[in-house]
């Protein structure tokens, strides 16, 4: 009964298959197309930056931090460490 | 000559037979006293007869062991503070130390806390020193400097101010001149403090007038040149800043290694728009430098195991010290001058005295024998730490060497900058007038003297020198300017 079974699903799908082949697809383009792009038409406003929209700034100067004498802890510390 | 030998023999004498004396009344409190406070008893019997180094190990033991202090005992501890510094109670941890509140402990616990960064507690301990007490000096130093790092500037002044007063008082009334250069020391340094505070808070004048009131003669006077420089700097007086940075270059100050210095006056020169001059120092600091800090790494790599090789170069003999890197010799010669150097090396010269007087003594036992191993570790101990100092120096010197070299490069980058700029403002540059110094430039009070640098350095001159250098810079170059050094080309 098995092997009925099994005989019977691959005799119709292979008929399928044949079937599907058979059938033709045809594409279809189309011959002749024009474009004219003189007739063709943004619709829009044409707007400058103005004043405010562009910042006028002077080149970055990058400042590389010099020595500065703001307190004398080092030489304060030092001096407790040599008094006895 | 015969009168002085025979003085020298009976002291010698004399000396002998009190030292034996007290080693007999110690052996027998040693012996036969089985009470809790036989240790301090000891003590006490050999700081009568000059055994300071010796007691230490028993007042240490004693202290252990017990928590009060009596008038005796605090007298005797404060004699070791003072003959040994803070070795009179070294062994004893702080927790143990905080239990006893006497002035010469609460100094010595003070200190060690202030060293471990641990300021509040620091100042809790030493503010139980009273005011009145001799160790109070030291205290309001310490204070006063817990105070400014905590920014907290009126009462760090206060603090310096009555340190200042109380030894001040101290230096006239001190015997014996260890004592009064001692006071005088710390009296210069809160005077300096209070300079400093000064400084600090943005009161230039004010802080070089109180510099004023330090001796050239002092001790700390080569120290204050540099602060004395930051004052002028910030005052944009950079012509006196850059002539008391030279300051450092005349062979009597040769020894003083100051790598901050050669920053100011790149700095210096550098705000008076002098690129190349300042570019030139700038180059002169690497070069200069560099192998001299190359040459202390290497020694210190090669020796920082050893407990004596810095200490040996110290004694050295003149022969063996001069075949050192002149660099090196010198940096021993700056260590030398530092008090707590000085100190430990006075306490080592005494350890071994002792430490000769007690193997003179005739009869040994079983008690000199232990004053004998005491002694001979406490030696070691100080020579030690006296290694360790010079160690220690000589790593902050390094330091401080790599940290300015950081500050260098800063500003290397900046002057190239500041060239390129010129460079491409060629026309700006023709207009600067080039002219070096002239007297016209030095900035000059009544109590300030102006002398030429003919090449060579004059000690009285010291620490008096301005440059005479005119600013470069384009925005002090306005038209009114131009127009006075015209003026003042066409008088001459």
């Amino acid at each position: 009964m098995k092997l009925f079974l099994i005989l019977t699903l691959s005799l119709s799908t292979s008929f399928n298959a044949m079937a599907e082949e058979k059938k033709n697809t045809v594409y279809k383009y189309k011959e002749y197309e024009v474009i004219d792009l003189g007739s063709m038409e943004v619709k829009g406003q044409i707007v400058a930056p103005g004043d405010l929209t562009v910042n006028e700034r002077e080149r970055k100067v990058f400042k590389r931090s010099l020595l500065e004498k703001n307190n004398f802890d080092f030489e304060n510390r030092r001096e407790i460490e040599n008094l006895r | 000559m015969k009168y002085l030998a025979l003085t020298i023999l009976m002291a010698g004498m004399v000396l002998n037979t009190s030292a034996h004396a007290t080693a007999k009344a110690a052996f027998e409190i040693y012996k036969k006293d089985k009470s809790r406070e036989k240790n301090k008893k000891i003590a006490h019997e050999l700081i009568d007869g000059g055994f300071y180094f010796s007691a230490i190990p028993y007042i240490n033991n004693y202290l252990e062991e017990n928590s009060e202090i009596d008038k005796e005992l605090e007298s005797d501890i404060e004699t070791l503070v003072v003959k040994t510094g803070t070795m009179a109670v070294l062994n004893l941890e702080e927790k143990k130390l905080e239990s006893f509140s006497i002035p010469s402990i609460a100094l010595i616990l003070g200190t060690r806390l202030f060293n471990k960064d641990q300021l509040d507690k620091s100042y809790a301990v030493l503010s139980r020193i009273p005011e009145t007490h001799k160790f109070s000096i030291e205290a309001s130093l310490i204070k006063g400097t817990i105070k400014n790092l905590q920014r907290k500037h009126i009462e760090a002044s206060n603090f310096y101010e009555q340190c200042a007063k109380k030894a001040g008082q101290q230096e006239n009334a001190a015997g014996g001149e260890k004592n009064k250069r001692y006071y005088t020391y710390l009296n210069e340094t809160c005077t300096i403090r209070m300079a400093r505070v000064k400084l600090e808070d943005k009161k230039y004048e004010e802080a070089l007038e109180i510099y004023e009131k330090i001796d050239k003669r002092s001790y700390k006077w080569p120290y204050i040149l540099m602060d004395k420089a930051w004052a002028h700097y910030y005052l944009k007086d950079y012509n006196r800043a850059i002539g008391l940075t030279v300051t450092y270059k005349s062979p009597l100050l040769e020894s003083y290694f100051f790598p901050e210095a050669e920053v100011l006056m790149a700095l210096s020169y550098y705000n008076l728009c002098l690129w190349d001059d300042s570019l030139k120092v700038v180059d002169h600091f690497y070069d200069y430098y560099q192998p001299k800090a190359d040459a202390l790494k290497e020694i210190l790599g090669q020796n920082k195991k050893s407990d004596t090789y810095f200490l040996d170069l110290y004694y050295a003999d003149p022969k063996t010290r001069e075949n050192l890197n002149p660099f090196i010799r010198n940096l021993i010669t700056q260590t030398r001058k530092q008090v707590k150097f000085n100190l430990d090396l006075a306490s080592l010269r005494s350890a071994k005295d002792e430490l000769s007087l007690l193997k003179k003594l005739k009869n040994k036992n079983e008690f000199t024998a232990d004053l004998e191993a005491n002694l001979d570790s406490t030696i070691n101990f100080i020579s030690a730490k006296i290694n360790y100092y010079i160690k220690k120096e000589i790593f902050v010197f390094i330091n401080e060497i790599h940290k300015h070299s950081y500050s260098m490069f800063n500003l290397k980058l900046e002057l190239l900058s500041k060239k390129r700029d010129e460079i491409y403002n060629t026309k700006a540059d023709q207009q600067i007038n080039r002219n070096r110094g002239s007297e016209t430039n030095v900035n000059r009070k009544k109590n300030q003297y102006f002398f030429d640098f003919n090449g060579s350095f004059w000690a009285d001159e010291l620490g008096d020198y301005s440059f005479g250098l005119q600013s470069q810079c384009k925005e002090e170059n306005t038209t009114e300017n131009k127009e006075e050094i015209k003026d003042n080309e066409s008088n001459k």
